[in-house]
């Protein structure tokens, strides 16, 4: 699926993203086509039909068709029954023929439906499935509405190219192809007169709407600034009222309002001013070869049939070509389209080569002077070194851009260090696959990332089969279990825009338990606790050890109350290791750590004395 | 007709299609369209000359070849040359006529009933967005409004100049010859009947496309924000199964709606190649029998060619409107709705009367010296009751922290003084008179709120700053920004003030937006403040810079601060705790540490969670008082 992803890191080129799109879908689209050539086909055979019968009617001698048509009346037939017969024949043959047409323009629509949604399918998978796969350094910089909008309106437009444009665009070339060689047989002079605008309207068509194209652009934006200020104005209406701005707002959201109706107007206008215009063409056309065919009607160059014959096909002929210019500006958008999507895919993945885990963790972790930096930017951990045995509990400590959370995403393989190595147990980290390693590993986030559907849901993205009773034994040791009991449909309750809202805290318990469910061999929070009540904490903490007993976790904390309880704690110095040790070792030492427990010692002060000086906030 | 000339694709998802047309909507919006009384006749006439025009010239054609049969060199081309040419111009300049009337109608109705909706979502109160998501308001006002003035000009249109082609197709064929116009005519309920299947068919198929695409662009939305989950969670398989399932939907429904309308078009053309072929038997007999001329035979083959668009045309509008009746009955609601808080009679009556004092009739003549709440409280619509008998006074240079757990219902405590609710039990009194008998703009011209979740808009730094005071010079937003404690962030950006933020203050952390905001509202100088966790994500030691220039802008005005950080709270004059919609402790600091009570709890609690972050800079600087 990804096969288009890893091969060119900037140019992407756009066939070989098309190929592989389009592979297994040419068939329908060839399907199409010979559908569209035999409807078409079928259906330019009724203009013939009534040019004939009017030939007979008007007295003029019988054609090949009449000819053929003679071979399935009965002979003998007086001159009147078999002009009724042959009459009858042809209505019959008219709706036969239509009917035919008929079939292979739902054939065609269907092979068309098939291929283009086909494609579109793919790729949306696709696009989704590389997407979850690129490297988090990608999302980091990555625009998310950018990336939606590339997935969603760039494939619509590569859609309706496939299911529109190439249609249109082979229905005029097809049609052209067809009525051209049977206007040739029936009158050549004739045939130069039909075809005579078409070139001016193609061309003018083609001008026109590169043209108007930045016309559309106009109008698309006026529509996304009144967008935008309507979203501003609800999503702030708390804002608005509070400073009693509502005229200030309607004035500024009637300038938008105006914008776009008076863009939308002027496009319109541009738009009569071309169909208008290449309607007098068009019929203009039509006229011509009615003017025409009539003084060689007159001359006798031509019989009343062919003439009528003419007048019809024109009509079938000259307004999809009208349309062409449309069609073709409109096709200069799936290129960009294609292209914007082939910038994504060509992005390379996070890479996926080496060895998998096969057997579980014992948990033991291993730093041996690792150094990272983001891509133009210092260090953020320098030449760090340290060991945290398995089933041991530690705590990271350190102010914000110490290095913990670089630490973390180290060790989820989120980013590989540009020096030195993180060994798990035995392995060496950059030798394992990243999913087998993530696999065995829970994490918690100081933002918890649900996703929309029911608690249970939610739960279960920790252990896909999790039952009943071990996501009740999850949320436990979460403490949640008394919140999701409240809730009125308990594990069922939906989370999220359409669901229940939770509070911070309650999201960090659910993503507690939901990395619970997991079982990991190394058990991560990253700041987990920090929106949770200190009662809160000390009870996790404490059920924690009771489960985990045994098993390693990492705990990043602000909260000396959570640090406290760790085997070791480690503070990290921008990027280094400044201290590690227990509690009572580190409280006793000077240095970081024992500055903080002086910190809180004065808090505590504070709140014993029930009194603080004025002017000085600690 | 003018399928090719305006895009009506992109309306919300959600429908649920009526099966009776209810007149009364449609009445109502088009009412809208009566206020272009000109342009809508113009719109009626060009569809009508279009009509007229299209089947005029199968006439033409007539004529023409009946002429050659009759005069034969004496025809008089020249004449129905110019007639034609006539015909041509009028059909080209009606085609303009009707883009350019129909465009402004369907631009100005559009732009009308947003007007309409806008303003009167300006009035409506919060009780009415609390149980609409932004984004249905969203639907309402954008897509909905484009869809329904698309039916109302081209639905206008189409309804013309189908009635015209019928017309003249109908009559022109039974004067022409009436058997056989008969005999095609009755074709008519046929099509009608089998369109009307299918169009409704095609539009439900095409809804549930559209709501399956909105759910897939949901579905990119969920994953590319939740991707570090999915990765930590190994879940990219998962996701990609579950996206599968959703794509194989939309796959599905497209195809669906694609079949239908691939078996439609046959039937349609099938059924107009049978009345081509009666046309041409009986015809054709007719001819033979010298009942009709040439030129009437090729007539009534060209006409029922062109006989079926109408029918077709008419079948998609009625489908359509059917499908949009629930747009058009929410986007009337909307517009309609009457805002539960809003200047009562007595206030508007007041307004209304002719003023000595200037251009403020209704400003408070005297600085507000007192807010009292009486027996206050409050249950959003039906719910539970959230405030009980609240009894709070709050005097002029006084603040007042709120502090209690989350749900507790401090900020509705605020929302009811701010009058972004009313009280449901007791009464608000501001000076001692109730304020619903003061205007809303009069209390909320002198509010400034800083919220939680501070909005801001997009625009330059200083735009928003001064949303606070329109008319303030760059002087006074330097000023308001030092006071807030944002001057020293905001220079230290590359374009400082002028630095454009995206939509929402996207580009700022909630810090920077925090103080931001607090700007706004101090350039406000508004005589009750309110801030609600309004400096909860700013660093420790930027607060103590905002608190002690506060102190002084507090002077003269009431303030209500909602906080969690104990720095904050504990110089406020009046200290309540608010638990489970009750106050259960008032005092100050000192005497409500001394209870040792709930506050005296939470404040032990709290204070522990902000150690790193003011550990941090002492650490660096090292200031004096450690």
């Amino acid at each position: 699926m990804h096969a288009t992803a890893s091969t060119h890191p900037k140019t992407p080129a756009l066939w070989p993203l098309f190929v592989t799109i389009s592979a297994g879908f040419r068939g329908p689209l060839l399907m199409a086509l010979l559908a569209m050539i035999a409807s078409f086909a079928l259906l330019f055979t009724v203009p013939m039909i009534t040019r004939s019968m009017l030939d007979r009617l008007t007295g003029e001698a019988p054609d090949a068709y009449l000819t053929w048509l003679q071979h399935f009346m009965p002979s003998g037939l007086s001159d009147d029954y078999a002009l009724y017969m042959q009459l009858g024949l042809s209505g019959i043959l008219i709706v036969l023929c239509t009917a035919l047409a008929g079939y292979f323009v739902y054939l065609r629509g269907k092979q068309i439906a098939v291929a283009a949604e086909g494609m579109a399918r793919r790729l949306r998978d696709t696009l989704m499935n590389h997407l979850n796969h690129l490297p988090i350094a990608f999302h980091h910089q990555a625009d998310t509405g950018d990336l939606i909008q590339r997935c969603t309106s760039d494939i619509e437009t590569f859609r309706v190219f496939v299911s529109g444009q190439i249609i249109e665009i082979g229905r005029a070339v097809l049609m052209l192809l067809i009525v051209t060689p049977i206007l040739l047989s029936l009158d050549v002079t004739m045939t130069g007169v039909a075809l005579i605008t078409m070139p001016l309207l193609l061309l003018s068509a083609v001008l026109f709407f590169n043209r108007v194209k930045a016309m559309f652009l106009e109008v698309d934006e006026a529509e996304a600034s009144l967008t935008t200020v309507l979203q501003e104005n609800l999503t702030g209406i708390r804002v608005v009222r509070a400073f009693a701005r509502q005229d200030f707002e309607a004035e500024k959201f009637g300038r938008a309002n105006a914008r776009f109706r008076d863009q939308n107007q002027r496009l319109m206008r541009f738009l009569g001013f071309y169909y208008g215009a290449s309607d007098i063409v068009c019929l203009f056309q039509v006229g011509l070869i009615l003017f025409v065919g009539a003084h060689w009607v007159l001359a006798d160059a031509m019989t009343i049939g062919t003439l009528f014959a003419f007048i019809t096909y024109e009509g079938m002929i000259i307004w999809p070509i009208r349309h062409m210019g449309r069609v073709l500006t409109d096709s200069g958008k799936a290129v960009v389209a294609l292209k914007r999507m082939a910038e994504i895919l060509s992005e390379p993945e996070e890479s996926k080569l080496e060895q998998a885990l096969t057997a579980p963790l014992n948990g033991q972790i291993k730093l041996d002077s690792v150094t990272f930096h983001h891509p133009g930017n210092p260090p953020v951990l320098s030449n760090l070194s340290l060991t945290i045995a398995a089933g041991e509990t530690v705590a990271l400590v350190g102010a914000p851009g110490a290095g913990k959370s670089t630490l973390i995403q180290l060790l989820l393989r989120l980013y590989d260090p540009q020096q030195g190595a993180l060994w798990v147990d035995d392995f060496d980290l950059s030798q394992l696959s990243r999913k087998s390693v993530r696999a065995q590993m829970g994490v918690v986030l100081q933002e918890s990332f649900l996703f929309a559907g029911s608690i249970a849901d939610n739960l279960r993205i920790g252990q896909t089969q999790a039952s009943l009773a071990d996501m009740t034994e999850a949320v436990t040791t979460a403490n949640l279990l008394g919140t999701i009991q409240a809730l009125p449909n308990g594990f069922e309750a939906l989370v999220g825009e359409r669901g229940v809202t939770l509070s911070g805290g309650q999201r960090q318990r659910l993503a507690i338990a939901r990395a619970l469910l997991k079982d990991p061999a190394i058990l991560i929070l990253d700041d987990a606790l920090s929106a949770v009540d200190t009662d809160t904490e000390s009870q996790i903490l404490t059920n924690l050890r009771r489960v985990r007993a045994n098993r390693t976790t990492v705990i990043v904390a602000h909260r000396l109350s959570t640090v406290m309880q760790a085997d070791r704690i480690i503070v990290l110095d921008h990027g280094e290791v400044a201290q590690i040790g227990t509690h009572e070792t580190l409280s006793q030492t000077p240095g970081i750590y024992r500055k903080l427990c002086e910190l809180q010692g004065q808090v505590q002060r504070d709140i014993q004395q029930s009194r603080t000086p004025e002017g000085n906030l600690l | 007709m003018s399928d090719a000339f305006y895009d009506d694709d992109n309306f919300s998802d959600e429908f649920t299609p009526d099966k009776d047309l209810k007149l009364g909507v449609w009445t109502q919006l088009l009412t809208y369209a009566r206020r272009y009384p000109k342009d809508l006749v113009l719109l009626a006439l060009c569809a009508v000359v279009v009509g007229i025009a299209e089947i005029s010239f199968p006439l033409v054609t007539r004529w023409v070849i009946d002429d050659i049969g009759l005069y034969g060199q004496d025809i008089d081309l020249l004449g129905y040359g110019a007639l034609y040419g006539v015909l041509c111009v009028a059909l080209g300049t009606a085609v303009l006529g009707f883009l350019w009337f129909g465009g402004k109608l369907r631009s100005h109705m559009s732009h009308d009933i947003r007007r309409d909706g806008f303003a009167n979502l300006q009035r409506l109160s919060f009780a009415y967005y609390d149980e609409r998501p932004v984004g249905w308001l969203m639907a309402r006002m954008t897509s909905d409004c484009e869809r329904l003035s698309n039916i109302m000009a081209w639905g206008i249109l189409d309804l013309f100049w189908s009635f015209t082609i019928m017309l003249g197709i109908s009559g022109a064929m039974l004067i022409m010859e009436p058997v056989l116009g008969l005999i095609i005519l009755l074709s008519l309920p046929l099509l009608a009947i089998i369109s009307r299947y299918f169009q409704t068919r095609i539009l439900r198929s095409a809804r549930e496309v559209r709501q399956t695409n909105s759910r897939i662009t949901g579905a990119y939305n969920e994953n590319i924000m939740g991707v570090l989950t999915s990765k930590v969670f190994v879940k990219e398989a998962d996701n990609l199964n579950k996206f599968g399932r959703l794509t194989d939907r939309m796959h599905a429904a497209s195809i669906t709606n694609a079949v239908q309308a691939a078996i439609y078009l046959p039937i349609v053309l099938t059924l107009s190649a049978l009345a081509t072929g009666i046309a041409l038997v009986v015809g054709g007999i007719e001819s033979a029998w010298g009942l009709i001329s040439t030129g009437t035979l090729i007539a009534f083959l060209t006409y029922t060619r062109h006989f079926f668009e109408p029918i077709e045309q008419l079948a998609h509008w009625f489908a359509e409107m059917q499908m949009a009746q629930a747009s058009a009955e929410r986007v009337i609601s909307l517009i309609q709705a009457e805002p539960d808080i809003q200047d009562s009679q007595a206030v508007l009556d007041r307004l209304a009367q002719p003023t000595t004092r200037g251009a403020e009739p209704d400003a408070f003549n005297q600085p507000i010296e007192r807010i009292t709440f009486e027996g206050v409280g409050f249950r959003y619509n039906t719910g539970k009751p959230v405030l009980h008998n609240i009894d709070l006074a709050i005097q002029r240079g006084q603040s007042v922290a709120v502090v209690g757990a989350t749900g507790g219902g401090k900020t509705t405590l605020i929302s009811l003084l701010a009058r972004f609710y009313e009280p449901t039990a007791g009464r608000i009194l501001i000076n001692d008179v109730d304020y619903r008998d003061w205007s809303l703009q009069a209390l909320q011209s002198n509010l400034g709120v800083v919220l939680q979740s501070s909005h801001l808009f997009a625009g330059t730094i200083a735009d928003n700053i001064r949303y606070g005071d329109l008319s303030a010079d760059q002087d006074q937003i330097l000023v308001a920004a030092k006071q807030a404690g944002a001057h020293d962030v905001i220079i230290a950006m590359p374009l400082g003030y002028e630095t454009v933020i995206g939509e929402g203050g996207s580009s700022l952390s909630a810090g920077q937006k925090q103080l931001i905001s607090f700007a706004r509202a101090l350039l406000a100088d508004p005589q009750i403040l309110i801030m609600d966790e309004a400096t909860s994500s700013v660093d420790t030691l930027t607060e103590a810079r905002i608190e002690q220039g506060l102190r002084a802008l507090l002077k003269d005005r009431i303030s209500v601060i909602i906080a969690h950080r104990l720095s904050t709270i504990r110089h406020a004059n009046q200290i309540v705790v608010i638990d489970d919609g009750r106050i259960i402790e008032q005092g100050n600091h000192d005497e409500l540490i001394t209870r040792r009570g709930r506050y005296y709890h939470l404040f032990q609690q709290q204070s522990l969670s902000n150690l790193w972050q003011q550990a941090e800079p002492i650490n660096v600087e090292q200031p004096d008082g450690i």
